[in-house]
């Protein structure tokens, strides 16, 4: 009699801990129910938004480099779909807030942003650091939860870039953001308008990227992933529940599934509060830490009058609701990592991995100061606001990503 | 000289993406062209979605199976071989 294989005693281990961790998400959840109306909300969405990514192994990096290093498009068009859902629903809230949009009134929690230079060159900073770091910063951020060594370097950089963007910012708003334009495509063009243009942009990417796709894999046969699980699969005992559980828990879900998913968290969000963002509050933290250590930057110029992705300074407290957000991301993944059985201290290969992180993570958190956003404030939150500044950053994305994949392929 | 009964073993563990998938393709393609088989080792769950499709791209056939949690092998293996032996 031998014993037990490592495997199956870890699995029980790693969903005991999963079950356990769900236990500790519900108590943050009734401390924050007691404590501020939006807390709750923020952590669910946060948690909601760390389990889907975890899932359906989201990825805004691999939806720009894949198409340039694999001609591979799934992931793209995952994103391409989740955009088109929130662009609905975005459409829906803000119309409700802004009846008129010719009035040159804006909706004020949308992610409309001053676009100029600076979107150009947050976005191209952006696109070229995630590729080098392997993450964009919302996938960081969910990757730490899954135990991912590097991912906690690429935060630990991005801080570092906010700060440095932090130092630079009053400059930069000084000469540039302070006269850059607001272009929020209702004004001239109506809801109507807006939306039709959105879908059909939208929809030509879609078919773009198919296409490009396609073009690389003419005359193969389509598959699907062959995965078969060695591992011994928890016996079925006819516990429908628990089969629909280990169905929802344990398989992988598509790119498809989870941006559409992603989507609906985020006009869930937004009915409420205001859309997905992630970088205001790292930036928050980045400063209010400098300023602890007294290394504080003093005011930043604007950022009240600017929606979106800017930090938050509240009195008093280190706890915010968008803290309840970054956290909920974290504790998400890593609770449906446990429940996956996926969970695992990564520990990157070689001291070039960590440089690679932390560099890509500097670049892009500098980047993502200046874009005011990261792919999900500035691109994911952006687009369905109807804001042009979301396709400008957009298109700066895609040129950076090409940048840095010419560059990781030169230096693998 | 060939080495028939030993299955060459490519441990890419912590390594993220892409780089799971470029050593890969780069083992197949420069270190050991025309290779009948191939285990790869990863802890890294994409790239059971983008290893797979690569190497099918050279014509190979793949399997995935879970080593431990969190663990997976690809086991890439030459189709016609596979189904002639």
């Amino acid at each position: 009699m031998t014993a037990l294989p490592a495997s199956v005693r870890t699995l029980d281990r790693s969903t005991a801990g999963g079950l356990l961790a769900l236990v500790g998400l519900a108590i943050v959840y009734l401390i924050a129910l007691r404590t501020d109306a939006a807390w709750p909300v923020f952590w669910i969405s946060g948690v909601a938004f760390g389990a889907i990514c975890q899932r359906s192994r989201f990825c805004f990096v691999a939806g720009f480099r894949d198409l340039f290093l694999m001609r591979q498009g799934r992931m793209l068009r995952g994103i391409i779909a989740g955009l088109a859902v929130a662009t609905a629903g975005f459409a829906m809230i803000m119309a409700t807030v802004v009846p008129n949009p010719g009035s040159g009134v804006l909706p004020s929690d949308a992610h409309i942003l001053p676009l100029g230079i600076a979107t150009v060159l947050g976005g191209l900073l952006f696109g070229f650091g995630m590729v080098l770091s392997g993450g964009c910063v919302s996938g960081s951020l969910y990757r730490m939860g899954e135990g991912y060594i590097g991912s906690w370097v690429a935060i630990g950089g991005v801080l570092l870039g906010l700060y440095a963007m932090a130092r630079t910012w009053n400059w930069w708003w000084d000469n540039q953001i302070s006269s850059d334009r607001i272009s929020w495509l209702p004004t001239d063009l109506n809801y109507t308008g807006a939306i039709v243009i959105t879908f059909l942009l939208l929809g030509a990417a879609f078919v773009a990227v198919s296409w490009w796709e396609r073009r690389a894999l003419r005359g193969l046969p389509t598959f699907t992933i062959p995965i078969s699980s060695a591992a011994p699969e928890a016996s079925e005992d006819g516990n429908t529940l628990g089969s629909l559980a280990r169905k929802v828990f344990r398989t992988e879900w598509t790119p498809l599934i989870g941006g559409i998913a992603l989507a609906a968290v985020n006009i869930l969000i937004f009915i409420r509060y205001r859309p997905l963002g992630v970088v205001g509050e790292l930036s928050r933290w980045s400063t209010d830490f400098a300023a602890n250590i007294g290394a504080g930057v003093g005011e930043l110029k604007g950022i009240s009058d600017i929606p979106g992705c800017v930090p938050r300074f509240v009195e008093g407290t280190w706890f915010s609701d968008a803290f309840m957000l970054n956290a909920g991301i974290i504790a998400g993944a890593f609770t449906a990592a446990l429940l996956a059985r996926e969970f695992r201290l990564r520990v990157p290969r070689g001291p070039r991995r960590y440089v690679q992180s932390l560099a890509g993570g500097v670049v892009m958190g500098y980047g993502a100061g200046l874009g005011l956003g990261c792919t999900l404030g500035a691109f994911f939150s952006a687009i369905p606001s109807l804001a042009l500044n979301g396709w400008v950053y957009a298109i700066a994305l895609v040129v950076g990503a090409y940048a840095g994949t010419a560059f990781i392929r030169r230096f693998p | 000289m060939s080495e028939q009964n030993e299955t060459p073993v490519l441990d890419v563990r912590g390594e993220i993406c892409p780089y799971p998938m470029l050593r890969t393709n780069r083992e197949l393609d420069d270190v050991r062209p025309g290779v009948p088989e191939l285990r790869v080792w990863t802890d890294h769950p994409p790239a059971l979605s983008t290893i797979p499709p690569e190497a099918m791209k050279r014509g190979y056939g793949c399997e995935i199976s879970e080593r431990r949690p969190g663990e997976w092998e690809i086991h890439i293996f030459n189709a016609e071989t596979a189904a002639a032996g």
